[in-house]
């Protein structure tokens, strides 16, 4: 086992004598874990050994000698509970090498005792971060296991057969209870345990003295960190001056103390440590904290005025130079009156407002050396009495020569001092003796004026409260000046705002009216003004009272004792938008090619600017293209030119210097004029008439020339020898590339008389013919019968026969044509079809080829001559069958020119009227 | 007596039932402050040795369930002495600071008073019992805070085991009260008296 040795070898040094030390007595300290060792000797220097008992472990040999005194007691502090194993003390006398014999062992004896199950040590207070040894002494049933400190399961070293110990270094601060340490058997999770309360020290700071009453002192500080100390006995003590301060604990921190002393000392203690805090102050230079007033009272309350009175529960207070703030509260707003005075108990209250609820709070401090102000008092509430409203602020204005309506603005509630009960107004001329007076609820502020004759009314009004009637306001009606008569200035705002200014004139011996309202209004117009000094030459009207994009009427009036005289007026927006309507009346007229616009301009309601031009645009499916841009917002229409005849669509837009308003919209399809008309379609009939009929006459002149150019002559094909009587075979010399293959079909009838191929060599093979036909220059003769088929043989094989070897077999002509020329893959087409098939009727139907058959038959029999079997039919559909064959060096395809003049007695279907115009011929 | 005995064994039924429901309730929350109790001050989950501090005479079959009443009765008793204590002995041990634990302490100790008074009127009228506490704080060897926390923990082991021991009597109650003597037995009585005071 490994075993926690505490072994301490001590020496204290001397020179003289070796006799064994006497007397050996051990005092153990168990709470301080320390033990005081005494004994007698003579020597005075020693050795000495502190065992474990049971083990015997032994250790540490620091020899210290203290030559001068020789000390004969000797106090050891133990890192290990002295109760967890029994401690063996032995001392010896040393002299330089020599030493004496060891004293007899002194035990004392630990708690590891069969019994019972102990832990150590128990309830230690200690500092966060403190090492500790703990010990678990195990009863003699038990078998040891663990140690756990908290939840932590610790490494034990054993220190006696029942003993064991951890040791804890840089504890952490326990929790409310403590930290438990619990030690367990291999029986029992808890067979014994202990607790350690790990905290601080104190660390509450900043103590400041003051007093109350002038004579005790109350003394306050601030908690400072948390001790984490909650075990009753480790909780912080507080002395104030050496005197015991129960009241303070961990949540109140502040102490008393009967006396004011000038130096206050105030000390946190709790079994971890001590912590003074101290403060010093004279009681008149520092410390005054007043309590607050008692018997807050009103007891005189005026309109403007109004006297409070209080009372003070400290009698020396009434000596004391103090100053007191006076807070006022209503409506929302607040001021603060200071006052001052040797024991201040009333003050008087000036600059209050008639009919005003007011809240007040005092509180007071002291004047001299002034620390803090002192508790407030409960709020107090005063309520002023009404006076005579304030003089209205009165104005005329005249819609008309002889109608007009006195304005008078409503008075604020600092104005009316107390809720108005109504107006009174009378009205004045010098023509008329005495007033009429009318009264007019408190809801009016306005009273219509009509003029009988040309004097001058004055108007005067007064508003009525209970506390009376004020001063009446008076007005002279100012002479109706109409827009039409004065010169009206445009007048910009600037920042939503009218800056004006006007040349000073010297009749305004009682100032200037600036008067402004929305332009043509009439009626209870919302006329608003300013009266101003006569010493003014400009005013702002703000933007408070405009309306941005309302144009307003701006005047300025001189006063004087008689009536009001207009000096200047203008015009303006405060600030311009873009018309909230688009130009009416839009039209738009045609004039041949042109299209003349003209509208009208929004009314001023909806202009909501100066209108400052016209944009016109073309509008098209995507855009507006600007054609026009007009600059006088005068002129009112517009002229667009040269348009083409198609449908147009203009749009007109006024802006003004805030912008383009949406644009109204006009739409025109542009018609041709009736004489333009009959002259467009006229004229270029006659010119093509007259193209036609030069033409005619120049092809006519030149057709000579034509024909040649565009329809030359071909001559006839020129046969020799008699082609009536070739009763033996025709031998024809195909080209290399024309071999016709004539395939013995079963079907077919030899014996009958007819062109057919002979080979002119039988016994060679179909593939020696087709080498000839390849490789061969001279191609091989072809022997045809030129044999007379007969009229009946031919229609009898017509309807027996497919079309196209019909086709083939009824044209003496066509047998010899278009054998060679045959693809290969048509060649072979022949052949699957059992037998030779001419290629033009290889694509048509049955029924057509025969009929077209039919007339080249007729044709034949006529001419009795040779012709190609196809007609000369470029439109005819079969032409595209040729295509394979034309250019062929054995092409005879084209048969037109093949035909002898001579064979031309009957014309073909295809020389129409135009072949005879060419040719002359009518 | 005889009057509460016929108007009272109809009516001691459904009281009987909402005692035993009272109970039930007292008993899951003192398992439950056990265990707020051991998670509080991390300790292991196993009993603290040494038995229960209260003891009374065994529960033997023979005893009627009125009596076994009347002696659970006499435990909860003394458990609710030890919880004052331990509620005194805390307060004057550590701060009073506030916490789940604390309320759940005094929830308890509250509940425990409604079920000995509502217990009390199932009891059979001059029959007294009394429970014995073997150990009480004061005079355990080991001292100090730690001696004081396994002590909490003893009786809080108490109050679960003797809540449970009634709530489970109170549920077999509503069958057998009819039936109850109105005076003991003479054999149940001679057992009973080894433990009267």
């Amino acid at each position: 086992h490994p075993q926690l040795n505490t072994c301490l070898l001590l020496s204290l040094c001397n020179v003289t004598g070796l006799g064994e030390p006497r007397g050996l007595t051990l005092n153990p300290d168990l709470p301080a874990q320390t033990l005081s060792l005494a004994w007698q000797s003579d020597s005075t220097l020693f050795d000495l050994e502190i065992f474990h008992t049971e083990f015997m472990n032994v250790v540490l040999n620091v020899i210290q000698a203290d030559p001068v005194t020789g000390l004969h007691s000797w106090t050891w502090h133990s890192p290990l509970p002295l109760e967890c194993t029994s401690h063996s003390v032995r001392i010896r006398a040393r002299n330089q090498q020599s030493v004496s014999q060891w004293s007899p062992l002194q035990t004392i004896p630990g708690w590891d005792i069969p019994e019972k199950s102990y832990m150590f040590p128990e309830d230690k207070m200690i500092p966060v971060g403190s090492n500790m040894t703990f010990c678990c002494i195990v009863n003699e049933k038990e078998d040891f296991k663990e140690i756990k400190y908290g939840r932590q399961e610790m490494k034990a070293t054993r220190l006696s057969r029942r003993s064991y110990a951890i040791t804890v270094t840089n504890q952490p601060a326990s929790d409310n209870t403590g930290t438990n340490v619990i030690c367990s058997s291999q029986k029992f999770q808890m067979l014994t345990g202990t607790v350690v309360f790990v905290g601080y020290p104190p660390g509450d700071e900043g103590l400041v003295c003051e007093t109350r009453d002038l004579a005790s002192a109350e003394c306050s500080w601030k908690k400072g960190r948390d001790t984490h100390l909650r075990i009753k006995q480790s909780l912080t003590n507080y002395t104030l001056n050496g005197r015991d301060c129960l009241e303070a604990n961990e949540r109140k921190t502040w102490c008393s103390s009967k006396m004011w002393e000038e130096n206050w000392t105030l000390e946190a203690r709790n079994p971890l440590g001590t912590v003074q805090l101290t403060d010093s102050a004279q009681l008149t230079d520092r410390g005054i904290h007043l309590l607050a007033p008692v018997n807050v009272a009103a007891v005189k309350v005026e309109a403007w005025s109004a006297t409070l009175q209080w009372s003070w529960s400290v009698a020396a207070y009434k000596k004391l130079e103090m100053v007191c703030q006076l807070r006022l509260f209503a409506h929302e707003l607040s001021s603060t009156r200071n006052y001052d005075g040797p024991g201040l108990s009333s003050v008087v209250l000036e600059g209050l407002w008639p009919d005003v609820d007011y809240t007040v709070t005092l509180r007071c401090g002291s004047k001299h050396s002034f620390w803090k102000w002192g508790d407030e008092s409960a709020p107090y509430r005063i309520h002023t009495k009404m006076d005579r409203p304030d003089a209205l602020d009165v104005w005329m204005w005249m819609d008309s020569s002889n109608t007009g309506h006195v304005f008078w603005k409503p008075l604020s509630v600092r104005k009316s001092h107390g809720a108005l009960n109504g107006y009174e107004v009378s009205q004045s001329s010098a023509e008329e003796d005495g007033r009429n007076t009318v009264s007019l609820p408190p809801g009016n502020f306005s009273y219509p004026i009509l003029l009988n004759n040309s004097s001058d009314v004055t108007v005067a009004v007064a508003a009525r409260n209970p506390a009376g009637l004020s001063q009446p306001s008076t007005v002279t009606t100012p002479a109706y000046r109409a827009d039409s008569q004065l010169s009206v200035s445009e007048l910009l705002g600037t920042n939503g705002s009218f800056v004006l200014s006007w040349e000073p004139n010297v009749s305004a011996s009682s100032g200037y009216v600036v008067e402004w309202f929305p332009t043509g209004c009439t009626g209870l117009c919302p006329i608003d003004w300013k009266k101003l000094p006569e010493s003014d030459r400009s005013f702002t009207v703000n933007s408070d009272s405009l309306v941005a994009g309302v144009r307003y009427t701006v005047s300025v009036y001189s006063l004087y004792t008689s009536a009001p005289t207009l000096l200047q007026r203008w015009q303006g927006y405060s600030q311009e938008m873009i018309p909230s309507q688009s130009v009416s009346e839009l039209s738009l007229n045609q004039t041949g090619s042109d299209v003349l616009l003209s509208w009208k301009a929004t009314e001023m309601k909806q202009q909501r600017g100066f209108i400052r031009g016209y944009t016109i645009y073309l509008a098209s499916a995507a855009h507006l293209d600007l054609i026009a841009n007009i600059t006088d917002p005068a002129v009112q229409s517009y002229r667009v030119k040269g348009l083409t005849l198609s449908s147009y669509k203009f749009v007109v837009k006024a802006y003004t210097s805030a912008g383009e308003d949406a644009g109204a919209t006009v739409a025109i399809k542009m018609e041709m004029d009736t004489d333009m008309l009959f002259v467009g379609i006229l004229v270029p009939l006659g010119i093509m008439f007259c193209c036609i009929i030069l033409f005619s006459i120049f092809f006519y002149k030149k057709r000579e020339w034509v024909k040649k150019a565009f329809y030359p002559e071909i001559p006839g094909p020129k046969v020799s020898g008699d082609w009536s009587s070739p009763r033996g075979p025709l031998d024809v010399k195909p080209s290399p590339h024309s071999l016709v293959h004539i395939v013995k079909n079963p079907e077919w009838d030899f014996t009958k008389e007819g062109l057919f191929p002979v080979p002119e060599e039988e016994e060679e093979s179909e593939n020696d013919n087709m080498e000839v036909d390849t490789d061969s220059d001279e191609p091989a003769l072809l022997r045809y019968y030129n044999q007379v088929v007969g009229d009946g043989s031919h229609s009898n094989q017509v309807s027996d026969s497919s079309a196209s070897s019909t086709a083939s077999m009824g044209s003496t002509q066509t047998e010899i044509t278009y054998a060679g020329i045959q693809s290969p893959s048509s060649s072979q087409g022949a052949y699957s079809g059992g037998g030779y098939r001419p290629q033009m009727q290889s694509v048509t139907g049955p029924a057509e080829p025969q009929i077209e058959f039919e007339a080249d038959f007729q044709d034949d029999g006529l001419n009795a001559g040779y012709k190609p079997q196809c007609s000369w039919q470029l439109d005819s559909p079969e032409a595209e069958n040729f295509s394979g064959s034309l250019g062929s060096p054995t092409s005879v395809t084209s048969s037109q020119f093949l035909i002898p003049e001579s064979s031309e007695e009957k014309p073909q279907p295809s020389n129409t009227w135009f072949h005879n115009f060419l040719s002359g011929k009518s | 007596m005889a009057g509460r005995g016929t108007n009272g064994r109809h009516g001691s039924r459904g009281h009987a039932g909402r005692t035993a429901a009272l109970a039930r309730l007292l008993h899951k929350e003192c398992i439950q402050l056990l265990e707020l109790y051991r998670n509080s001050e991390s300790l292991p989950s196993s009993p603290v040795d040494g038995g229960y501090l209260v003891s009374i005479p065994p529960l033997v079959p023979q005893l009627s369930d009125a009596e076994k009443i009347s002696i659970l009765h006499a435990a909860l008793k003394e458990c609710l002495r030890l919880l004052e204590d331990v509620i005194t002995r805390e307060d004057a041990e550590f701060s009073d600071e506030d916490s789940e634990y604390k309320r759940k302490w005094k929830t308890v100790r509250d509940r425990l008073g409604h079920l000995l008074a509502s217990t009390e009127q199932l009891l059979v009228e001059g029959q007294k019992f009394e429970a014995k506490v073997k150990e009480e704080l004061d005079g355990q060897a080991v001292s100090g805070s730690f001696r004081l926390k396994m002590w909490i923990v003893r009786v809080l082991q108490d109050l679960v085991h003797w809540t449970g021991q009634t709530s489970d009597t109170l549920r077999s109650l509503p069958a057998e009260v009819e039936k109850a003597p109105k005076t003991m037995s003479r054999r149940t009585r001679r057992g009973a008296e080894k433990i009267r005071k």
